[in-house]
């Protein structure tokens, strides 16, 4: 197996479970799930509520201990946190009692980076992410989207081999996020950043993305890998060509299938008084 | 919890503040009559309640009684020293059992329950085991705010948004790390109320030692004034003390970004 | 999620959490019973707990412990009379009131914390080394958190139930009275619960200072005659006592919340 991951994949996953037990028995959130992300490649991973998607996102960025399976980076297996993987998360994450100059230059302040270099350093992504003039701003002075740009900006100061993010849009409009998506397309491609991205949102996968991993309702496995060949350079444009709606298409022909049991699910466990979680 | 007309009128139109500051004028007017009434009527004993004019002196030789600095400098030590022992004891046990769920349910109910107990009875055995010097009281005044600031701070750990932990884990933060960069700024708040609290508690339980038994301090001039039944001199120390004390508190609460006085 | 966890298994257990608990606390009596009787702390600074629960039992024959108790317990149940009364009187006239409860609430809200006990001299001058000057400094320190919370209930009312009075004409007082004051109840009980725990804590404070009254007064005595051990004991059967006054408060609080 590992012979043919040296067709030099940066991130490999391979058969990745993840099961706990619960008050109503054993439940199995990931099941069998492998994949490789070759560098500088966007790799989405979609799927419907309760897929396990973000249990995934949280084994490949090390949060996760109890877990069977492999994960390595460059050849090295990885057991917590990892210096090559940053991680965006899905919820407001930066810290309010630090300014955005702050926040950014965090994960260079813990590696001990002399103060002068951290602010240049950290004016660099500032830029990239668009807030510059906004150094010295509190996050509670900025509008969330803006936040979530400043946690983006946060997490590539680190310059972290991979970037993970898990549905770091969510919670924004959907004029934003697309905006968003716009300008992280443009870093991936100027920094060449290989990204692998946690979404139940079809358009955004598409729009960013050079694969697709599709899965399956829990226990969540892959079901399908979808190559996506649009021509790049991609931006917010690309959303109503024609290809792109076939890609749509075809993505949530497997999607729903999944998120019609999804729904099943939630509503036999309503039925039966709602006890499960 | 429906949000439909709560009857609650909490926003002070801006009209409104006149006439509030008007009845306040009258409430502290009325209430300085009836005092310098009571003083004049002869009712109550003499110097029970003295005329405002000897109160007002006493307070003026008080703050121009260089002997009284010196006392106040003491207590001040004293309380400092409490809360600085207490303080971060209670911090650092408070961090602990707020990181813990099973520590906080084994021993964070010990603290709880005897949080709400008198401390100042403690004091026989501070002395015992401190002297009649001023370790007694600073023992007294550490037993006493240890307590408050455990409890804030653990239950102010619980409330801190989980992402915010995340976010440092998966920059491979360091115990030290976490702590200072992440945990500590998180939980200002419920730290600064934490130690406000402390302070007053502080405060109680080291004047009430000094009454109790000592040669220096507010408190033993407090009782010093009571024996020789020099009230205006003793209404003065206490009017004095408690201006300090809610300047202090303010003080703090100000540190912490809190405006308003707030009731825990 | 944090880097100080406990192993799974043993966190799950509902009953080892207690175990750990109340078995710290029995190893540390016999600890401290050990090296207290070894020598290595001074029995005259500390005695051996053995020794402070047999004197209990002296506490209770000689010194009426419990003849005192119910001297405190008195003490407490005057200025809690009085708290709860005065209390929800002014409570109610501030809400009713808007005015008046602009200008008061922070004075209140700023009294809450004032370190009243520290005027105990003061109380002693204007009352006398009595049980009078024990029961006002309880009221006084027990009294703003009842004025507190009657304003927070009273005022906090839904809106639907003011308007069913109004429906039936009830005047500004009568609506109070029937209808805002009901619904407040279990916080106004909150506010007493608070009152009364501070007039205990306070009460007994002050009889250990001015020497007077039930079992602060027994604390302050024996620990004037060099009786170690009836100090240590009559401590901790005051702390045991607050602790159940505490725990019994709660439980009829818990019990008088509505189902909201």
């Amino acid at each position: 197996m590992s012979a043919a991951a040296a067709n030099d994949a940066i991130l490999v996953a391979e058969n990745i479970a993840v099961r706990y037990d619960t008050a109503e028995g054993p439940v199995t959130a990931v099941d069998d799930v492998s994949f490789e992300v070759k560098p500088g490649e966007f790799l989405s991973v979609i799927g419907p509520s309760g897929c396990g998607k973000s249990t995934l996102f949280n084994v490949i960025g090390g949060l996760l201990g109890q877990h069977q399976g492999v994960v390595s980076v460059a050849g090295e297996t990885i057991s917590g946190p990892h210096k090559s993987i940053g991680m965006v998360f899905q919820e407001e994450s930066t810290f309010p009692w630090r300014t955005v100059i702050d926040n950014v230059g965090f994960p260079l302040e813990l590696v001990g980076m002399p103060k002068a270099k951290r602010a240049e350093r950290a004016r660099y992504f500032i830029k990239m992410v668009g807030l510059d003039g906004f150094e010295n701003r509190y996050p509670g002075e900025l509008s969330g989207g803006m936040r979530q740009r400043v946690s983006l900006a946060r997490t590539l100061a680190s310059e972290p081999k991979i970037l993970l993010m898990d549905e770091p849009f969510a919670a924004l409009d959907e004029q934003t996020r697309l905006l968003l998506g716009d300008k992280v397309l443009q870093i991936q491609q100027q920094l060449k950043q290989t990204t692998l991205l946690i979404t139940h949102n079809i358009t955004e996968a598409v729009q960013m993305s050079d694969r697709i991993l599709v899965m399956t309702y829990r226990p969540g496995k892959v079901k399908r890998i979808v190559d996506i060949n649009l021509p790049r350079p991609r931006n917010s444009e690309i959303v109503g060509s024609e290809a792109f709606g076939r890609y749509v298409a075809q993505i949530w022909n497997d999607l729903r299938e999944e998120a019609s049991r999804g729904m099943k699910d939630a509503e036999q466990s309503a039925l039966h008084g709602g006890e499960t979680q | 919890m429906a949000e439909t007309g709560r009857l609650t009128h909490t926003r002070a139109a801006t009209s409104a503040a006149n006439p509030v500051l008007l009845m306040r004028i009258a409430l502290v007017l009325a209430l300085l009559t009836i005092w310098e009434l009571l003083a004049r009527s002869g009712w109550l004993y003499r110097d029970v309640v003295p005329s405002l004019f000897k109160v007002g002196a006493a307070v003026m030789e008080l703050l121009s009684n260089g002997d009284y600095y010196f006392n106040l400098g003491v207590t001040a030590a004293e309380i400092g020293v409490a809360l600085l022992i207490g303080g971060l004891s209670g911090i650092a046990i408070g961090l602990l059992l707020g990181a813990n769920r099973f520590l906080a349910r084994a021993y964070e109910p010990f603290l709880y329950y005897l949080g709400p107990t008198p401390k100042i009875i403690f004091f026989p055995v501070m002395i015992m085991w401190f002297g009649v010097g001023p370790e007694s009281k600073i023992a007294l005044g550490t037993l006493s705010c240890f307590f408050p600031v455990a409890l804030s701070v653990a239950a102010g750990m619980r409330q801190i948004d989980k992402v915010l932990i995340r976010v440092g884990t998966s920059f491979r933060a360091t115990i030290a790390q976490m702590v200072f960069k992440i945990y500590l700024p998180a939980m200002r708040h419920p730290i600064i109320n934490g130690v406000r609290l402390g302070f007053g508690f502080a405060l109680i339980g080291t004047l009430l030692a000094e009454t109790k038994l000592s040669n220096k301090g507010i408190g033993f001039l407090i009782i010093q004034a009571y024996s020789t039944f020099d009230m205006p001199r003793m209404y003065a120390m206490l009017i004095v003390l408690f201006v300090l004390a809610f300047c202090v508190n303010a003080a703090i609460g100000r540190l912490g970004g809190l405006e308003t006085i707030k009731r825990t | 999620m944090t880097s100080v966890s406990t192993p799974a298994h043993v966190a799950q257990n509902p009953y080892n959490a207690q175990i750990l608990g109340w078995g710290s606390i029995v190893v540390f009596l016999l600890a401290a019973e050990g090296l207290i009787r070894l020598g290595f702390i001074s029995q005259f600074i500390v005695p051996p707990p053995s020794e402070i629960a047999v004197s209990f039992g002296r506490l209770v024959a000689e010194e009426h412990i419990i003849r005192r108790f119910f001297y405190t317990v008195g003490e407490c149940l005057a200025a809690g009379a009085m708290i709860t009364v005065c209390g929800v009187a002014v409570g109610v006239l501030l809400a009713r009131y808007n005015l008046l409860r602009q200008a008061c609430e922070t004075w209140v809200a700023a009294l809450a914390s004032a370190p009243f006990v520290l005027a105990y001299p003061l109380f002693m001058v204007i009352f006398g080394r009595n049980a009078w000057a024990i029961i006002v400094m309880g009221f006084v320190s027990g009294l703003p958190p009842v004025i507190l919370k009657t304003i927070e209930g009273i005022s906090g009312t839904r809106r639907v139930l003011v308007n069913v009075g109004r429906s039936f004409n009830l005047s500004g007082t009568q609506q109070v009275w029937k209808i805002l004051f009901p619904a407040a109840l279990p916080t106004i009980f909150v506010g007493i619960r608070l009152g009364l725990v501070f007039a205990l804590i306070n009460i007994v404070g002050t009889e250990f200072l001015i020497n007077f009254g039930g079992l602060g007064q027994l604390i302050a005595d024996l620990a004037e005659r060099y009786d170690l051990a009836g100090t240590y004991a009559a401590i901790c059967f005051v702390i045991l006592v607050s602790i159940v006054f505490f725990v019994t408060l709660e439980q009829i609080e818990r019990w008088l919340r509505p189902v909201d």
